[in-house]
């Protein structure tokens, strides 16, 4: 009797049986690394050239988060402070600290800082800050209490899904303007009926268009 | 339904083109361009895939630069405008141009600035191509070697001495033309302290005639302003003031203006040897040799003598051609006298030029239609004196020779033999952006500062002053015309600043840096117009002279300035390369442009070699039949066949300098075609993308169907009340998407407007990070170009009909048919009406782009922007992705801009303005020939521009609701010539 399955195939079991096994760990390490907070690196916290301390800065002594960030209200950028800024304060500040010696000599040479990208979206997002404080936003819904921060550190995984939650339902993200940097504010118990309010009010009307963010 | 075709491939139905048309993707559009089939290339993406995955797995550091200073009024990420001026041609364009972060971007018309009123072309566009263009000359050479400015200096010090001795005797200068007032200040210095140095403008392409023909006429150095928007009647004698004039942008919105009334329409003749967009525009048009002009300009004036405009000493004469359509232009141009003009071409010899402002006089259309502006103290290219020059050259007159600007071993008159005349000088010094042909000749090169890097000032046609104000600190230490002019005088360094504001000071007067800053804010000093003045009597005997022009026997052959490449100045731009040149469609080459009738007659099919023989000098060139052309006539484009152009430009096309003379700029008469044998491919595009016959354009005759009449041509009665195709009510298969909320945006593209210039595909591509793709890649249908214009001839190719242009950008479908079929949804339709490609998204399998009615998608065969030089690069806009290989791509309504506009009117808390969004195209558009805004407003431009009895859309009959919407093109015959 011909045989059914022809020889080349005698391996097929063995195949299958090996293949299975592997197409399975595949999938589960794809799951595991691409829908894991390693893959969006939440927590990622590198060192600066200069330990730089939000915590006191921005915590302890209370500097508004707009006196560094300048472009945060007006540009797609909130933008990382020129040397002239930390040389405002720090030419009377801590004027002798060698960890501001970096500082003190981008101010020298007229060489820039170089600051590591902590927040780093694909380069096909086209993100805008000033939108989003403009709708009342506040910084810490995506960047945390910077202000509890020594070293700052990604808190949100800023994945599309993360955002789309958001853009889908701004209502809880949202406050009064004037309390865009306060890292301390709490929404109020009738807060639904208040962010109703200021989207009706403000036009709040996040896009959920691919070329909302992508173009 | 009139039958339209845009190639004679097409008429004729040739094998070619029927292997051409079904194909969504040309044969080979697939492959790689060094050969590599696509099964070896998947199996290297593969490869290169799995690399790439391992080394995703750590995401790259990146790091954030801030100043250390912040410059004042400037926030990352805000681009900002400054208003500048860029010398064109004799002509200042005002322009505004966009700065990111210190990196100028994109070039816009200066709205306030009379010779662009807000709009641009594709040579100003090119601009920021040319200051990023990668093969610059980036330090002085000495014989080759790399040597400092200070270097040169310290060369020049003792020799400037040395003919301050002799009083400048040995000393000749050649420059490009300048309407600069500092330029032409320190040349008048210059000569105080040499007074016998020789000091030559040359340029290869210019309106020399024109003004030696007013000279001849009226002995005044004047130069004409055309109010073309006063014109009822329009003769262009081989004229192409849509494309070659330096005032085109001007006069094209002149032009366009006086054709949207359809009561008051304006009518357009031209009389011409090679199809030009002019022509094209014309409501009739006569194709005669270019030799032939001034016969027909002297049978012109016989013609009206006789109509009783007052013509003293014609006496009959010259060459009628068709003496119908001569006394039907002539019973036109005397019934609209004075709101009628004539304009001569810049190759017909200056004798017309003097004619046709006679004529002008006798019509009395001077200082209504036309008036004269006195030329200032422009310099103007001579060829007389370059002539001179070389001829002192030879004696070995000149110790000293230098060259600023310009390109004239290149491009200098064939009989000059400039190259080898110029090297007979001891001292050689060449001032250019490129190490070129004429830095070849010269012993020291100094790289000179772009316009978008330095200092200047301009005076525009008619007059309006305005600053060159620099974007850029030079990036290759280059120094300007007027420094290096400073320099040569005094042997001292002085900044073009210094230089600028010294020029200044008198024009401004009074409170100086009040009125500086408000001249370098505006970008035009404001009342700084000449005083147009009637023309000086003009001498009527100048038009009988024409007599002694021969009608011309054989063949002619015209030196045409290119569309793309002008002169040669552009060569080494990919962009202006790549772009198809408006009439031949031709890319990445010039051609011997011929009538199919001679073509026929000596057996001469596109792409063959022939040699174009003018007495003992000849050259080869690839022909193509051009339909239109007229017959004894062959047209080829300048600024070719460059051997030291760069990367780009070298090699490209064929050179047809070397049968220019001096007594033949314009044309040559004698010309011998012959069949070289061998064949050239061209990478033509007008059979790409082919519509297959369908209803795409539409055309009207205004007396035929009254002024309230639709769009389309009826006659047949298939059409509906809008002018399309009658067709079965549209249903549509899918619940349909309403658009209810927000702005949504829509386009009209005014066809009756367009004149094709091109002006739109190279803002998109500028705006839009459009790769350029080289030759090959075109050959196989691979442009990238988000907006092409499409051009339709209908009628026999010896005489076209009529001749349509049509930009085609993506339709923006309501019902899209490209998101339909695509398996990742990489293509799908946003809350405003945009139809969004998310290049993240796509995977490459092109079913869009096949099932895209209107062949407006664009592939990214190869990694275009890969090897894209890193000065380049700067040319980026950082609000729009660079596409890698692999993904489709398309006209995005520029989507940036649109974002932009609604952004800044929210975080203005106010409504966005009307006009407030516009695209790059419509505002590049120096016709206004595309709108685009809120269909929802009601009072808004768009929403009367949609609601034109003209309007139709494309391919309606699909149900597909474009948002991009056209108005048909309107035609104003003469009864008399249409009967």
């Amino acid at each position: 009797m011909a045989q059914i399955f022809p020889e080349r195939l005698n391996n097929l079991p063995l195949a299958v049986g090996l293949g299975a096994p592997l197409g399975l760990i595949g999938a589960v390490a794809f799951v595991w690394y691409f829908f894991s907070p390693w893959y969006t690196q939440v927590g990622y916290q590198p060192t600066q050239p200069v330990p730089y301390s939000h915590k006191l800065h921005a915590g302890d002594m209370e500097i508004n988060c707009r006196y560094c960030h300048a472009a945060v209200e007006t540009s797609a950028v909130a933008s990382i402070p020129p040397t002239q800024v930390c040389m405002n304060c720090h030419q009377l500040a801590k004027k002798d600290s060698p960890l501001l010696q970096p500082i003190r000599d981008s101010a020298a040479s007229q060489q820039p800082m170089e600051w590591v990208r902590v927040h780093e979206l694909a380069d096909y997002v086209y993100f805008n800050h000033a939108s989003h404080v403009h709708a009342g936003v506040g910084c810490v819904e995506c960047h945390g209490r910077i202000d509890q921060m020594e070293v700052v550190k990604q808190e949100q995984p800023l994945s599309m899904g993360w955002c789309l939650d958001c853009h889908r339902n701004p209502g809880p993200h949202l406050r009064p303007p004037d309390q865009v940097t306060n890292m301390r504010w709490a929404p109020s118990a009738a807060h639904d009926e208040l962010s109703a309010q200021w989207i009706s009010e403000r036009h709040i009307k996040p896009p959920t268009d691919c070329w909302g963010c992508h173009r | 339904m009139t039958d339209y075709w845009r190639s004679l491939g097409e008429l004729e139905g040739s094998p070619e083109f029927e292997a051409v048309r079904h194909r969504e993707f040309l044969e080979g559009a697939a492959d790689t361009p060094d050969g590599i089939s696509r099964r070896t290339m998947l199996g290297l993406m593969g490869a290169s895939l799995s690399l790439s995955g391992l080394a995703a797995c750590r995401r790259p550091v990146e790091k954030i630069v801030p100043y250390v200073q912040a410059p004042e009024d400037m926030l990352p990420g805000i681009p900002q405008r400054y208003a500048t001026t860029m010398p064109f041609r004799g002509n200042a364009l005002g322009l505004l141009v966009v700065s990111n972060e210190g990196r100028p971007t994109k070039i816009e018309g200066n709205e306030l600035h009379p010779a662009t009123q807000g709009s641009s072309n594709a040579f100003a566009q090119n601009a920021i191509y040319e200051l990023y263009d990668p093969d610059r000359s980036r330090v002085v050479l000495q014989g080759g070697a790399e040597k400092t400015w200070a270097d040169f200096l310290t060369y020049w010090k003792p020799l400037h001495a040395e003919h301050v001795a002799d009083s400048g005797a040995g000393l000749a200068i050649v420059a490009a033309p300048s309407t600069s007032p500092t330029e032409a200040r320190l040349v008048t210095l210059l000569k105080q302290r040499f007074s016998q140095a020789r000091v030559v403008t040359w340029a290869p392409l210019g309106n020399e005639n024109r003004q030696a023909g007013l000279r001849a006429a009226t002995g005044a150095e004047i130069e004409p302003v055309y109010a073309l928007d006063q014109a009822r009647v329009i003769l262009s004698l081989d004229g192409d003031f849509l494309q070659d004039d330096p005032d085109a942008i001007r006069l094209t919105r002149a032009y366009s203006a006086g054709r949207r009334d359809p009561a008051a329409m304006n009518r357009l003749y031209v009389a011409e040897s090679t199809l030009s967009i002019t022509g094209i525009a014309a409501d009739h048009r006569l194709a005669i040799p270019s030799g032939a002009i001034a016969g027909f300009t002297l049978a012109l004036a016989t013609e009206l003598g006789k109509l009783g405009v007052p013509v003293a000493g014609v006496s009959g004469g010259g060459t009628v051609f068709d003496a119908k359509w001569l006394s039907a232009v002539a019973k036109d141009l005397k019934a609209n006298a004075g709101k009628c003009v004539i304009i001569a071409g810049a190759q017909q010899p200056p004798e017309v030029h003097a004619a046709v402002a006679a004529l002008n006089a006798a019509l009395g259309n001077a200082g209504k239609t036309v008036s004269y502006a006195s030329a200032g103290t422009a310099a103007r290219s001579r060829v007389a004196d370059l002539q001179a020059l070389a001829g002192d050259l030879e004696a070995g007159k000149i110790k000293t020779l230098v060259l600023l600007g310009g390109n004239p071993a290149y491009d200098a008159p064939a009989d000059l033999d400039f190259a080898t005349v110029a090297a007979k000088a001891a001292n050689r010094i060449r001032v250019g952006l490129f190490v070129d042909e004429t830095s070849a000749v010269a012993d020291w090169h100094v790289p000179q500062a772009h316009f978008l890097e330095s200092w200047g000032d301009a005076r525009a046609i008619g007059g309006p002053l305005s600053v060159v104000q620099p974007l850029i600190e030079p990036l290759f230490a280059g120094h300007s015309v007027i420094e290096v002019l400073a320099l040569l005088e005094s042997a001292e360094e002085k900044p073009g600043y210094d230089l600028v504001r010294e020029t200044w000071k008198p024009v401004l007067g009074g409170d100086f840096d009040k009125g500086w800053e408000k001249t370098l804010h505006d970008g035009v000093l404001s009342g700084s117009e000449l005083a147009a003045q009637p023309l000086p009597a003009a001498d009527m005997s100048t038009i009988a002279k024409l007599a002694s022009f021969k009608a011309p026997q054989g063949f002619e052959l015209v030196f045409l300035p290119s569309s793309v490449v002008y002169d040669g100045s552009a060569s080494n731009s990919a962009w202006m390369q790549e772009l198809p040149e408006p009439v031949s469609k031709l890319t990445w080459d010039n051609a011997a442009l011929i009538s199919k009738t001679d073509a026929d007659g000596l057996g001469i099919h596109d792409g063959d070699m022939v040699t174009l023989a003018l007495g003992d000098k000849s050259i080869s060139a690839a022909a193509l039949v051009l339909p239109g052309q007229a017959v004894g006539s062959v047209g080829i484009a300048l600024g070719y066949g460059r051997t030291a152009a760069g990367r780009a430009g070298n090699g490209v096309g064929f050179n047809a300098y070397p049968l220019r003379t001096t007594k033949t700029l314009g044309f040559a008469a004698g010309l011998t075609v012959t069949k070289a044998g061998g064949t050239h491919v061209l990478a033509l595009t007008h059979e790409h993308w082919s519509q297959e016959g369908r209803d795409i354009v539409r055309e009207k005759d205004v007396a035929g169907h009254g002024h309230s009449a639709t769009g389309g041509h009826d006659e047949h009665g298939e059409h509906d009340e809008h002018g399309g195709h009658k067709h079965p009510p549209l249903v549509s298969p899918w619940q349909e998407r309403t658009y209810e909320e927000g702005p949504q945006w829509a386009m009209t593209i005014d066809l009756n407007s367009c004149v094709g210039c091109n002006a739109c595909v190279i803002a998109c591509q500028s705006e839009n990070n459009i790769p350029s793709v080289g030759k090959d890649q075109v050959t196989r249908g691979r442009e990238m170009h988000w907006i092409r214009i499409d051009r339709y001839f209908s009628g026999r190719p010896e005489a076209p009909e009529s001749i349509v242009f049509q930009p085609v950008p993506c339709m923006h479908c309501e019902n899209a048919p490209c998101e339909q079929v695509c398996p990742v949804a990489a293509t799908v339709h946003g809350e405003t009406g945009l139809n969004e490609m998310v290049y993240n998204r796509c995977i490459g399998t092109r079913y869009c782009s096949n099932n895209c009615p209107y062949k407006v998608r664009r592939f990214n065969f190869y990694n275009f922007t890969k090897d894209t030089p890193e000065t380049l690069q700067m040319a980026y806009n950082p609000d729009v992705t660079v596409r890698a290989r692999g993904v489709m791509e398309k006209c995005s309504y520029c989507v940036q801009r649109l974002t932009r506009a609604t952004r800044d009117a929210k975080l203005g808390n106010r409504a966005m303005q009307d006009g407030e969004a516009k695209t790059a195209c419509q505002q590049a558009c120096p016709a206004q020939a595309i709108e685009f805004g809120d269909i929802r407003d009601p009072k808004s431009r768009i929403t009367a521009s949609k609601a034109s009895p003209r309007r139709y859309d494309l391919l309606a009959e699909l149900n597909s609701k474009p948002r991009t919407s056209y108005l048909s093109r309107m035609r104003n015959p003469n009864p008399e010539l249409s009967a």
